[in-house]
């Protein structure tokens, strides 16, 4: 597991997005959000997004997993179980490309702040927990727009885990990845499975240039210290109201 | 195959995004069937049918040689497993409504075919092929790769996507000129499809120009794939009859086969010409 989640880190990726951070081809930014579930960064990113719609900058939120144009297969394949990792892995490319092609592009050249819960990191580190070559998947999401900020939220996994539980009636079987016969039992499974995917994003901190954000901290100290890590990296004038 | 093997710029790794699969592919022995990285869960020596493709445009005459070649082969006492486009239970009638839709992006399509392909590959093509199957592939990655790059997706890019998918025992080209395609298409059904003529990319208001020019633009990345992959090139100009003659005789030879006479049963005889 170690070597694997070594090669999700690309050396190569990490020039390029260098050298692309200085000038990008669009006046807008993104801001993304990672980590695994339970990690608080939907709760931190709504927090973030409620300072900023209150501040009237112009802004745009999307998540993972939401464009209707591939839902019905998405739906369609989980309730079956019809997917192997290759095709869970191209059919959310695929909606990701639909998202990227006609939201997150569109409103980048836009001049838009973007907000994104979870992005490509999240296919990086759970495919790559499901067997799919890390190389790969680097090559399948190779058109997306490096972000101007990836906040990693890391929780211990037990409270990871334990959020996600106390939380639901039953875990996905999908969710629980019950498709890689790691465990019989679905809450056994689903921690397998996150650990895997915990370790493939502490892999990718240094390479991908994460912001590490320690998802025990009260959600309140937390906010204050993503709000001011935004404003220190992302010019907010851009994006503030036309003063009258 | 080796003969493509050696004209694979991966093999060579000099060129940096494709040496990468090169460098895998040299490591494991699943190399030979595989472009690179090996689909995860694959054990190359449990796939002891045999995959041949036929590539060609719309009009090319693809579809007949298969039911011929499907007979023919059956009477050879092979068992047939078929595979096309949009034919997987996951995600094929999803592709068929974005088409009708209209609506969707190049890259999302894309990766819809490359779902709907690997959906067949990994749940079909895989299975049958550990049963001893002949699989007969009405297209396969070839045209995927060639209506994504003239739509301007990078070949690379594309590569790396079907790195992952076995290679042919025998791929063959069946190659026309558009002018043929378009006569035999308007023939079957008195329309050209909206896809096939590349209207999505504005090349000309006039349908017939659209064709030519999008079916052109087809062929041109089709003699860069065949140099790529060693496809055995034949020509769809020729009677069905013919075409089907050189067909049997590179298949015979690829399974074994003595003899290569065949005629259609009366069912088939009228695509015999």
């Amino acid at each position: 597991m170690a070597t694997r989640a070594a090669e999700i880190a690309s050396p190569s990726e990490i020039s390029r997005e260098d050298s692309s951070l200085a000038r990008r081809p669009y006046p807008g930014a993104l801001v993304v959000v990672e980590g695994i579930d339970g990690s608080g960064k939907s709760t931190q990113l709504y927090l973030l997004k409620r300072w900023l719609e209150i501040g009237g900058y112009r802004l745009h939120f999307t998540e993972w997993n939401s464009s209707p144009l591939v839902k019905s297969a998405t739906r369609r394949g989980k309730q079956r179980r019809l997917l192997t990792s290759t095709t869970f892995s191209l059919l959310h490319a695929a909606d990701f490309a639909d998202r990227c092609e006609r939201q997150i592009m569109p409103l980048l050249h836009g001049g838009y702040l973007v907000l994104a819960d979870r992005y490509i990191y999240t296919a990086f580190a759970r495919d790559a927990a499901r067997g799919c070559s890390p190389h790969w998947l680097r090559n399948l999401y190779s058109f997306a727009p490096t972000p101007d900020i990836t906040f990693y939220f890391r929780a211990p996994l037990d409270v990871a885990v334990n959020r996600i539980i106390a939380g639901r009636p039953k875990l996905k079987y999908y969710e629980a990845g019950m498709d890689l016969g790691l465990s019989l039992d679905r809450t056994e499974s689903f921690r397998i499975f996150q650990e895997r995917i915990l370790t493939n994003y502490d892999q990718m901190v240094e390479t991908d240039h994460f912001v590490l954000m320690d998802g025990t901290v009260q959600v309140n100290k937390l906010q204050k210290l993503m709000r001011q890590i935004v404003g220190e990296r992302v010019d907010l004038s851009k994006f503030a109201p036309k003063k009258k | 195959m080796k003969k493509s093997k050696a004209n694979s710029p991966a093999k060579n790794g000099s060129n940096g995004k494709s040496s990468v699969a090169g460098e895998r592919a040299s490591r494991s022995d699943e190399s030979s069937r595989f472009y690179g990285t090996p689909l995860p869960g694959v054990k190359i020596e449990d796939l002891s049918g045999k995959l041949i493709v036929i590539e060609g445009t719309d009009g090319s005459g693809r579809s007949t040689q298969i039911t011929l070649l499907t007979e023919w082969l059956e009477s050879e006492g092979f068992a047939v497993q078929t595979m096309g486009l949009r034919r997987s239970a996951l995600v094929g009638e999803d592709i068929d409504a974005l088409l009708a839709e209209n609506a969707v992006t190049r890259l999302t399509l894309a990766l819809m075919y490359s779902t709907d392909f690997f959906d067949q590959l990994e749940r079909r093509i895989l299975p049958a092929l550990r049963s001893g199957l002949i699989v007969l592939a009405d297209r396969y990655i070839f045209t995927l790769i060639a209506r994504a790059a003239v739509r301007g997706i990078s070949r690379d890019y594309l590569h790396g996507i079907y790195e992952t998918a076995l290679k042919p025992d025998l791929t063959f080209w069946l190659n026309v000129r558009p002018e043929v395609a378009f006569d035999r298409e308007f023939k079957k059904s008195h329309t050209i499809s909206y896809w096939e003529s590349g209207r999505d990319m504005s090349l000309s208001n006039d349908l017939f120009q659209s064709f030519i020019r999008y079916q052109s633009m087809i062929k041109h990345e089709f003699e860069y794939l065949s140099r790529r992959h060693s496809f055995i090139e034949l020509d769809g100009e020729e009677n069905v009859s013919e075409v089907n003659k050189h067909l049997r005789k590179q298949i015979a030879e690829e399974l074994g086969i003595r003899g290569t006479q065949y005629h259609p049963s009366q069912a088939l005889a009228h695509l015999w010409r």
